[in-house]
């Protein structure tokens, strides 16, 4: 208990009471669901022989003999394959079965009995349905199944909540009794800074300072005397202790900037499962361009002003300082969701888009170059995970939480909920990022930089043949294609922000375990090309069906794929920066940064333009086949050494956000 | 160090209790939506029926308009299902060409009317000539909703208290974990077994060196 501190305890609890707690949910969600929605499906059946005997009752009104009545068992072969829950459906007479279709597996399967009777006459026979319960149960746990995405999001905005309360500035007094604590029990003797003259503190800290000052006393001693024995001893046992030495806290940088990042990433996030339906509601029919292209326009605006504004706004953040940009930014976003929540007009919905992407721009280079700023080189790609982590995490939450508001309250309230979460972390970026530090002398990027880049070695194939691809068919599928697709077969925003969950969590499980491997087997060019394959290819699987089970898989394939291709891409850029002469290798980041993100904008709009053309089958399988051909481009390009020599482990100024 | 602890407790404990709150609001919000699916799909049956049969007339050369037996068909259809309230047949802008409610003929109706579903008619090639529309009583997915509410407040809100309950007894344990610790750690010789064992090879080493100083060869100069 003691190794693991109060903060890291209490979290540890905090997960496994959360755990257990939302099983109860479930197990509620199960009761309930079987005490109001398996009515609901017994009651469908009943209107089905309703519906049924009603038809019976017209023919025998006009005269016709039950047991002469033609075409019944075809009908209910009709009925039962609308209805895959009714096993058998049965038109008695007295004790004897006239027509049926099907047959129960079991003879205590619920039933619905529904009598046949001409108006004001006796009952002439009965429509019996039997239900299959399995079908039943498969409908509650598909329910449930859903009921534990959403279990799963609690306990990560859980995780995140906490990391904002252990990270915060007021409980540092704690985490210094902790540290403390915790080196003892490691049998380490190691001195801490800060919390001078803190009450319960002090009288450890006088203790091991005391046994330093000995020590260094001791070892002064034998150094006089010129005793090497004692001196080795001595070093020995403080290596062993830790003696002397001065217990050092970890980067914060990320940790710090952390809480507000996901806050206002979260918020963009929320968008993504209802934006098209939204837009669909707002665009007016005398548009001059197709529907889907008007669905479309809103997500390019917003991935095209995002793709635009990152290099400049990379010099602007550093001149108004890290602070300043994130809040600036944070701010234009809220101003520019809460425009979108209140008009109704398209055109300016449109413009309330690209002043949330500016903003989003600000947000992103300002938290990054925050990291980056304050982070040794050393200590830059933990950093630059945690950063990531918090944007992946906010994808996996936003999706399914912004699903489900928008289906109970609208797009517009959802809009307005995601400015409300845009200026909680503009407050928390004010209250939590420390003072802005500006630089007079940032200029940025500039055309000649980029051209030089362009000539890295083997930068070409690799940023027009996967990074521009990935970013394509990311934005394409996932933002556009498959959301609009679910929307048109009927399926809630809620569903469909479920779906959009799994591409992320495949990123954040995957991501690493892929890193680790390519760097381990030396083999990145092979994981980025495979990468690419794979993402390209799962599109193709729509050839056969668009069941949700179908796209789900397309999206895992895609999450596989990117997963496999983006860390090592990342260090092939590192790579090619690395060779560029006359000191341009910003440039070769600044490049892959424009390249990738104008691959976010041109997928909706491609997306938008082939379905409105070739239809959702043939759209899918041109953006899948074309992600194929940039890896296969990528891979004969002659530039992929079969086997790579170990290089830098990444880039080490920019974070890969998928 | 009191009050730190205490606020990052009760903190914790509602963080525990907001997330539990969250999960049941928003499992209450699937289970509503899988409710309204249900009971749609009853009304679906009844949308697509009557839709089948008015594509087999046109298919017959009869064109929507003319289907002039529809009106008895929506009433009849009606009829079977107390909680519809009324079955409109409208054309491809929307206007009510029939309904089971003879006052809704010649309204026009949104493309999304509230409580109700809707089927798409095409005629064979595949062109929309119009749609079925079923107006079903909202009570029915108000009771389903109230049901479900009432299931999940049952379980949440005593659930929600365990959780923040416990939340706050785990931190009490290791607070107070955490304080014997740090009394303990005041004392050399109450630290905790790693610890000692360090200070002695530590005092043993130096004990070495200053015991050297002492003696005569080892003397200072």
């Amino acid at each position: 208990m003691i190794g693991i501190g109060l903060r890291g305890g209490i979290s540890a609890a905090i997960i496994v009471i959360l755990c257990a707690a939302l099983g109860m949910i479930a197990w509620g969600a199960q009761r309930a669901a079987v005490r109001t929605i398996v009515p609901t499906i017994v009651a469908k059946a009943e209107s089905v022989g309703r519906s049924a005997a009603a038809l019976v009752e017209t023919a025998v009104e006009a005269g016709i003999p039950m047991e002469k009545l033609a075409g019944v068992p075809a009908y209910f072969e009709d009925l039962r394959s609308q209805n895959s829950e009714l096993s058998e459906i049965r038109l008695t007479q007295g004790g004897t079965v006239l027509f049926q279709s099907g047959e129960r597996e079991q003879p205590d399967w619920p039933q619905v009995r529904v009598p046949v009777a001409v108006e004001d006459g006796p009952s002439l026979g009965d429509i019996v349905i039997f239900i299959d319960p399995s079908i039943i149960s498969e409908q509650v746990a598909a329910v449930l199944v859903d009921v534990a995405f959403i279990g799963v999001v609690a306990l990560l905005i859980a995780l995140e909540l906490v990391a904002l309360v252990v990270g915060a500035r007021g409980v540092s007094v704690l985490a210094g009794v902790e540290a403390r604590v915790r080196d003892l029990a490691r049998g380490r003797l190691v001195r801490h800074e800060g919390a001078d003259g803190d009450r319960l503190i002090a009288p450890i800290d006088r203790q091991l300072n005391a046994l330093a000052s000995r020590h260094a006393f001791a070892r002064d001693e034998a150094e006089r005397r010129g005793d090497a024995r004692a001196l080795a001893t001595l070093d020995a046992v403080a290596a062993k202790t830790g003696l002397g030495s001065v217990h050092s806290v970890g980067n914060q940088a990320a940790a710090v900037v952390r809480p507000a990042l996901f806050l206002f990433m979260l918020a963009e996030e929320l968008t993504r499962p209802f934006l098209p339906r939204y837009v669909q509601s707002i665009a007016p029919a005398s548009l001059p361009i197709s529907p889907d292209v008007a669905i479309s326009l809103p997500i390019v605006a917003f991935m095209a002003a995002v793709a635009l504004c990152q290099l400049p706004f990379a010099a602007l953040s550093e001149r108004i300082g890290r602070r300043g940009g994130f809040m600036l930014g944070a701010g234009l976003a809220a101003c520019g969701y809460v425009l979108s929540g209140l008009t109704g007009s398209y055109f300016v919905f449109l413009g309330a888009r690209v002043l949330s992407a500016v903003g989003y721009a600000l947000v992103f280079v300002s938290a990054q170059g925050h990291v980056v700023d304050r982070s040794a080189p050393s200590e830059r790609a933990e950093g630059l995970a945690v950063f990531v982590r918090a944007i992946m995490v906010a994808a996996l939450c936003g999706p399914p939480i912004g699903g489900v508001i928008g289906d109970r309250l609208g797009g517009n309230i959802a809009f307005l909920f995601s400015g409300g979460l845009a200026a909680l972390a503009l407050v928390l970026a004010g209250l939590s990022l420390p003072a802005s530090q500006r630089r007079g002398g940032a200029h940025g990027l500039g055309l000649t930089d980029l051209k030089a880049a362009i000539q890295a070695p083997r930068l070409a194939a690799l940023l027009f043949g996967c990074a521009f691809p990935a970013k394509f068919i990311l934005a394409a599928l996932c933002f556009y294609l498959i959301p609009v697709e679910l929307q048109r077969e009927g399926f809630s925003s809620a569903a469909v922000g479920r779906l959009q969950m799994i591409y992320p969590v495949i990123m954040v499980l995957g991501v690493p375990l892929f890193a680790a491997l390519a760097d381990r087997w030396s083999a990145r060019a092979g994981f980025v090309a495979a990468g690419g394959t794979l993402a390209g290819a799962g599109a193709l699987l729509v050839a056969f069906g668009t069941s949700p089970v179908i796209l789900a898989l397309v999206l895992a394939l895609l999450g596989i794929g990117q997963a496999m291709s983006i860390a090592p891409q990342s260090a092939l850029v590192a790579d090619s920066a690395r060779h560029v002469p006359g000191g341009h290798s910003a440039g070769v980041l600044g490049l892959f940064r424009l390249v990738e993100r104008s691959g976010n904008a041109v997928g909706p709009a491609a997306a938008g333009f082939l379905l409105g053309s070739v239809g959702f089958v043939t759209s899918m399988m041109t953006v899948g086949g074309l992600v194929v051909f940039g890896a296969a481009a990528f891979i004969l390009s002659g530039r992929v050494p079969a086997r790579r020599d170990r290089g830098s482990p990444a880039a080490p100024e920019e974070a890969s956000v998928p | 160090m009191t009050r730190t602890t205490a606020v990052l407790i009760a903190l914790f404990a509602m963080i525990a209790a907001a997330c539990v709150a969250f999960g049941a609001y928003f499992a209450y919000a699937t289970l509503l939506n899988a409710n309204r699916a249900a009971v749609e799909a009853r009304f679906a049956i009844t949308a697509q029926r009557i839709g089948a049969t008015a594509e087999l007339a046109s298919g017959l050369g009869i064109a929507l308009p003319a289907q002039q037996t529809l009106p008895d068909l929506l009433r009849r259809e009606a009829r079977i299902d107390t909680a519809i309230r009324a079955i409109d047949v409208a054309d491809e802008r929307g206007h009510v060409l029939f309904s089971s409610d003879p006052d809704r003929a010649g309204r026009d109706e949104p493309a999304h009317p509230a409580d109700s579903v809707s089927r798409v008619m095409e005629n064979d090639l595949e062109a929309r000539i119009g749609r079925v529309i079923v107006h079903y009583d909202p009570v029915i997915l108000a009771a389903g909703a109230e049901a479900l509410a009432a299931d999940l407040r049952f379980i949440a809100i005593p659930t929600l208290a365990a959780a923040a309950l416990a939340t706050i007894a785990v931190g009490l344990l290791l607070a107070a974990s955490l304080r014997r610790s740090l009394r303990r750690a005041a004392d050399p010789g109450s630290w905790p077994e790693p610890a000692r064992a360090a200070l002695a090879s530590v005092d043993a080493a130096h004990a070495a060196v200053l015991k050297r100083d002492a003696s005569p060869a080892g003397g200072r100069p």
